[in-house]
């Protein structure tokens, strides 16, 4: 099974094909290829994953391209990280084929649509197979054009558009961070094999600086992708996409790339303080930063949106507290509890046709699928005990107290009680009290849709168990075997885990007497802190800050470039052409047409020639 | 012995489709269109014989011709005897440009359905230019390449100043200035190496000059490479001697673009490696950091000013002026990776460029317009060349898995390598070059439709022969670029030699 | 026999060559100025015949040089006569001044 792992990827890229050279002619048939053939990637990934629980690593490799005596190799990998992403990603991805089979029904580009799916789940799954980092960037990149094909499914909305083009820029100047750290790394190990990468690590080959240097501008790329601050904002804006399209890539895989390539590359990050440091503080202050804007949004996937960038926060933050399993695993919860939320909170927009959460309300009696289903992923993510969420989280805070950032610990605690009230809010506001809006044609979605909401909402409730200080931490022995390096003891205090439930206990309680039982005004907040709320309606005015700076800047630039081309470069040649214009001007008034004036002319000439060479014998 | 005269067919094959054509009446377009498109061809298929030839582990020696031509002088003392042969031939690098020759020109030729008056003079005039372009790559010594750089000079001055849109004749003016100025200064520096040296084949001459005790002073050579790179530094083009291609590429007719952008501006590149690095390495190395740079400046003076264009032409202009920074940034690193690198920008920015140009071409045909306010929403009416548009773009961004990754991504391996720090500075390139080419695409191809695009026709018919063998060349570069590497082994490890390590 | 020297000739050449030159080159009349050619080419004429004789190896060729020059200037004359004449009939003047035709 897994030397043939590489056949993962292309049953997707098959798809793609498929759809795009018969797309037309399938027309809403085109769902059954996608579907079919995410599913053969499931079901091979389940056995590749089966199978790598007690088979050593695998890998192997091809050369891909020589540059002199260098040779650059393409190949795929197997060890547990990949076989677990594997996994994720390409269960995530068929469930949300299925889906869309129901939410996508009826749009003129129907095929198109499932077309780009494919060569997403293509992409995403190649990167988590890669056994070195150019192979990595190469598909991280085209995941990025997937993300960015997607977020513009809708090309004729201007939104879409501006969305999609802010993602691939804003991803792009993360992905340029990674492209110097790989080829400075490269300069150093002569390789992009992760394993010569660790190994020149180890031996101290590499300089501390430069090992600092190179794990940051890596991160940097890590920070792009997963939307991390202070390159966060594309990510709420790429919401314009459809929502499968959210579940899929920007709350489930691809996002969550970011976090992969740090664990992926953890011996690296490891190997210097400065590094860890940075990852966890970016992190801790994203968690904090984001779940603060979740905390006033109205719109039902920009909440969702903002909660995935904090929740991503948590994971860098795990990571960066060298809580290696405590990262790979909230990724894992975190995948299907959000793709859950996204696919309900999509099912809620199909019945609907809003995402004001302000028109919503009432929807639990007439939702009776979706609406419990939602509140499933929200507990999940709010960390209510014996959840799935519970117990990545606790994970996570132990390894952020355990790793001697006490503030740091301080904001996750904050983070997580944010986090707790605004998915409560949401909940609230959408499936109690009294409708809002026109409700009249409300119904259930169809089973195609329902169906992968059920099988998350199972996992969300039952993902954690692999992991848990109760029953065996099942999953952080297995993805720490073989590399006692990342072994982490994640044993926290009992403290810990009591006094995260009675926080996210407390944001859920909160919220449920200002929106649900309603004996707190929804204004109180608010009111008092006037200017925050504002501050945080606007998302404290980053996108406007760049608007100004950068953006101002960079067209500046262009202006000043083109006035140095049309007024400097264009008058230089200008004065040349000018000067020798003139030349010919002034040579022109010699020519009288007076044939005797010419013969003068010449005569004389003649005469000079004749006494230079009488003079000289000939030669000068 | 059979092979030696393939190269002689190869380069003289489209003169033939010359004399062919004059005797063809003047008002047969079909005929004319079939006759100049079916004589692109001889050319194409004995490039590609020739690379799979060369694919088979075949030696590529076996094409040489050397037969005298010209002899002048002393014609009893030997060693005052001027001589100049007839010589073609083909190394790695020479052999895949002819393939991209013969590939675009072909393609091109396809894309003269969109001229519309007096065929017969264009496919004349296009077919003496491919024959130019052809000879330029496989000449073997400098004054027949100078002839067949010349020849390339003539014909496109007429394609555009005739054929073309707009200022039609500035922009020929303006072309035939520029490379006047700079073919007069090869040929200065031409004759001064075949006075001192004797010689003008480039084997030969690299045997002479890098001889210990060689006919020419260091100061002399210095002087000679900067006249190379100013000559060549017109046609790549370097900044600020680039003005002169934003006009061409505007105005000039589709095809010439096409080829224009495609394989002329190559030749700058083409020189600057076998000329300048081939023939004076040690100078070059002493002038690398200010390739650098001037690389660096292309780089993002070009991506900078395309950010703000309302012409999509002349974002695509400008775009080249940045893309050839590439080669610049490659060629300045001294190394394998680097060289490498530009070569394949070369090869790849050649073909990415005359996928977008014939888009633009086709949209023009359609809309009348290459306005970038004026298109916005076409997808709506046309969505494949939308499509296709949006997919030259991220190739031309270096997206991965099409050629522009490999070649940007070896160019900047070797110049971090050599000079981390100004490489740093060009990724911000990398950056602008996103930025600027979805400003552009996607103003034209996303958002609210401008106007009606209902009844303009997509793309159709023979116009998807061009888009998608390029694409196809473009995507097979991207995933596999063992076919551009493997033939340029040997060649990279001569330069290399060069260089000294 | 009393031989007149070389250089006696040679002056008488450069003589008439000298007025011939001055003429065309100075001369408002068109035909003083054909005149003056036709001056200056026989100046040639005695200096080739000049040479003939006393050159350091004398021959025949100068002099049969000589009968082609004096051959081929009138049928020069004829030709330039017959320019002036139209022009004459063009212009309604022989003033060379006028003649600048060549400027445009």
């Amino acid at each position: 099974m897994m030397e043939n792992a590489w056949i993962i990827p292309l049953f997707p890229l098959l798809s793609f094909l498929i759809l795009l050279l018969f797309g037309k002619r399938l027309k809403e048939a085109s769902a059954y290829v996608g579907i079919l053939l995410t599913l053969a990637s499931l079901v091979y990934s389940i056995l590749v994953l089966i199978e790598r629980l007690d088979a050593p690593n695998y890998v192997t490799k091809a050369d891909w391209l020589t540059i002199g005596d260098i040779h650059l190799t393409a190949g795929f990998e197997v060890n547990q990280l990949n076989a677990l992403m594997l996994f994720i990603v390409s269960l995530v991805s068929f469930l949300v084929h299925t889906y869309s089979k129901g939410y996508m029904h009826g749009d003129e580009r129907f095929p198109v649509f499932y077309a780009y799916l494919g060569l997403f789940t293509f992409a995403m799954l190649g990167l988590v197979i890669s056994p070195n980092l150019l192979q990595t960037y190469v598909f991280w990149e085209l995941v990025g054009l997937g993300s960015f094909l997607l977020i513009g499914f809708y090309y004729y909305k201007e939104e879409a558009k501006a969305a999609a083009k802010k993602a691939f820029i804003m991803t792009r100047i993360g992905d340029v961070g990674l492209f110097i750290g790989m080829i400075l790394l490269f300069w150093q190990t002569k390789s992009f094999e992760y394993s010569e990468i660790f190994k020149a690590v180890e031996a101290g080959s590499i300089s501390q600086t430069m090992i600092t240097l190179t794990a940051i501008l890596i991160f940097v790329g890590a920070v792009g992708k997963s939307g991390q601050f202070p390159l966060h904002t594309w990510l709420p804006d790429a919401m314009e996409g459809p929502t499968p399209v959210s579940a899929l890539i920007h709350a489930a895989t691809m996002v969550a790339a970011g976090v992969y390539l740090v664990a992926a590359l953890f011996p690296l990050f490891n190997a210097s303080e400065t590094a860890l440091m940075t990852v966890a503080v970016v992190g801790g202050f994203t968690a904090i930063f984001a779940a603060s804007i979740g905390l006033v949004q109205t719109d039902i996937k920009r909440v969702l949106a903002y909660s995935t960038v904090s929740q991503l926060g948590y994971m860098m933050l795990a990571l960066g507290s060298a809580g290696y399993v405590a990262g790979v695993f909230h990724l894992m919860t975190h995948a299907f509890f959000k793709a859950l939320l996204f696919l309900a909170a999509g099912s809620v927009i199909h019945a609907v046709h809003t995402q004001d959460i302000e028109e919503m309300g009432g929807l639990w009696k007439k939702l009776r699928l979706t609406g419990p289903l939602f509140l499933i992923g929200t507990l999940a993510i709010s960390g209510v005990p014996l959840l799935s969420g519970f117990f990545s989280k606790d994970e996570i805070l132990a390894a952020a107290w355990e790793g001697g950032h006490p503030i740091l610990f301080l904001l996750a605690l904050i983070a997580a009680f944010f986090t707790a009230f605004y998915m409560f809010r949401l909940f609230f506001m959408v499936f109690t009290g009294n409708p809002r809006g026109n409700q009249e044609h409300v119904h259930e979605s169809p089973t195609s849709m329902t169906f992968p909401m059920i099988v998350l909402g199972v996992l969300a409730i039952i993902g954690g168990y692999v992991n848990t200080p109760w029953f065996g931490s099942f999953l952080g022995d297995w993805l720490t075997e073989g590399n006692e390096a990342l072994a982490h003891e994640a044993e926290g205090p009992v403290w810990i885990m009591i006094l995260a439930t009675v926080v996210s206990l407390l944001g859920i309680y909160l919220s449920w007497l200002i929106y649900g039982k309603r004996s707190i005004s929804r204004n109180w907040l608010s009111g008092k802190g006037d200017k925050m709320h504002t501050i945080l309606l606007n998302k404290y005015y980053v996108d406007e800050f760049y608007e100004l700076t950068i953006i101002k800047l960079t067209k500046g630039i262009s202006y000043l470039a083109q006035f140095i081309d049309v007024y400097i470069v264009e008058g230089l040649v200008k004065g040349v052409t000018g000067f020798v214009q003139g030349l010919g001007m002034s040579g022109s008034k010699l020519q009288s047409g007076q044939v005797q004036t010419y013969g003068a002319v010449a005569f004389i000439g003649l005469a000079v020639l004749v006494v230079i060479f009488a003079l000289t014998g000939g030669y000068l | 012995m059979g092979l030696s005269s393939v190269l002689s067919m190869l380069v003289f094959s489209p003169l033939v489709g010359i004399v062919v054509l004059l005797f063809m009446p003047k008002s047969q377009e079909k005929l004319i269109k079939t006759v100049g498109f079916l004589f692109t061809l001889p050319a194409l298929i004995l490039s590609l014989a020739a690379y799979f030839h060369y694919q088979a582990g075949k030696d590529l020696n076996d094409f040489s011709v050397s037969v005298p031509w010209i002899q002048f002088g002393n014609l009893q003392d030997e060693h005052n005897l001027f001589s100049v042969y007839y010589e073609l031939g083909l190394n790695g690098f020479s052999m895949l440009l002819v393939v991209l020759v013969a590939v675009v020109a072909t393609l091109a030729a396809i894309a003269s359905i969109y001229i519309k008056k007096e065929w017969k003079g264009f496919f004349m005039l296009f077919l003496l230019l491919e024959t130019g372009m052809l000879g330029v790559f496989t000449a073997q010594n400098l004054i027949l390449f100078f002839v067949f750089f010349e020849v390339t000079l003539i014909p496109t001055f007429f394609l555009v100043g005739k054929w073309g849109y707009f200022e039609k004749e500035k922009a020929a003016y303006s072309f035939l200035i520029y490379n006047g100025l700079g073919s007069a200064i090869l040929l200065i520096v031409i004759m001064i190496l075949f006075s001192k040296t004797g010689t003008t084949n480039i084997d030969a001459l690299y045997q002479t000059i890098n001889s210990p005790n060689g006919p020419l002073s260091s100061d002399l050579k210095m002087g000679l490479f900067i006249g190379f790179l100013l000559a060549f530094g017109v046609k790549l083009p370097i900044v600020p001697l680039h003005t002169w291609m934003l006009r061409v590429h505007v105005n000039a007719p589709i095809p010439t673009v096409m080829i224009h952008s495609g394989i002329l501006l190559k030749i700058g590149a083409y020189g600057l490696i076998r000329f300048g690095m081939g023939l004076f390495p040690d100078q070059f190395d002493t002038l690398a950091v200010l390739l650098a740079i001037l690389g660096v400046v292309n780089l993002l003076f070009g991506a900078y000013l395309a950010f703000i264009q309302t012409d999509f032409k002349m974002v695509l202009a400008y775009s080249s002026v940045s893309h050839m920074g590439i080669v610049l940034i490659g060629l300045a690193a001294m190394n394998t990776a680097g060289v490498q690198g530009a070569i394949f920008q070369v090869v790849s920015h050649g073909l990415i460029s005359a996928l977008l140009f014939f888009l633009v071409g086709a949209l023009y045909e359609r809309t009348e317009t290459s306005m970038i306010g004026n298109l916005g929403g076409m997808a709506k009416g046309m969505p494949i060349i939308a499509g296709f548009l949006l997919l030259g773009a991220v190739a031309s961004l270096g997206l991965p898995g099409m050629s522009g990754f490999v070649s940007e991504f070896m160019a900047f391996l070797g110049l971090f390598k050599a000079m981390p720090v100004i490489a740093a500075i060009g990724t911000l390139g990398i950056i602008m070059t996103a930025a600027y080419l979805l400003r552009s695409v996607l103003g034209m191809t996303f958002g609210k439709a401008h106007r009606d695009f209902a009844g303009t026709l997509d793309l159709k018919g023979v116009e998807y022969v061009p888009v998608l063998i390029l694409t196809a060349l473009i995507v097979l570069i991207g995933v596999y670029p063992s076919v551009l590497s493997t033939p340029l082994h040997s060649t990279l490890e001569t330069i290399m030699l060069g260089l000294g390590g | 026999m009393s031989s007149v020297p070389a250089s006696a000739f040679l002056a008488l050449a450069l003589i008439l060559f000298c007025i011939g030159l001055y003429g065309a080159l100075t001369k408002r009349n068109t035909v003083i100025v054909l005149i003056s050619i036709e001056l200056m080419l026989n100046a040639v004429n005695i200096n080739l015949v000049t040479f003939s004789k006393y050159g350091v190896e004398p021959s025949i060729t100068g002099q049969i040089f000589t009968l082609f020059a004096i051959a081929v200037a009138a049928a020069e004359a004829a030709v330039g006569l017959a320019i002036l004449f139209s022009l004459y009939r063009n212009k309604r003047t022989v003033n060379i001044d006028k003649m600048d035709s060549m400027k445009h």
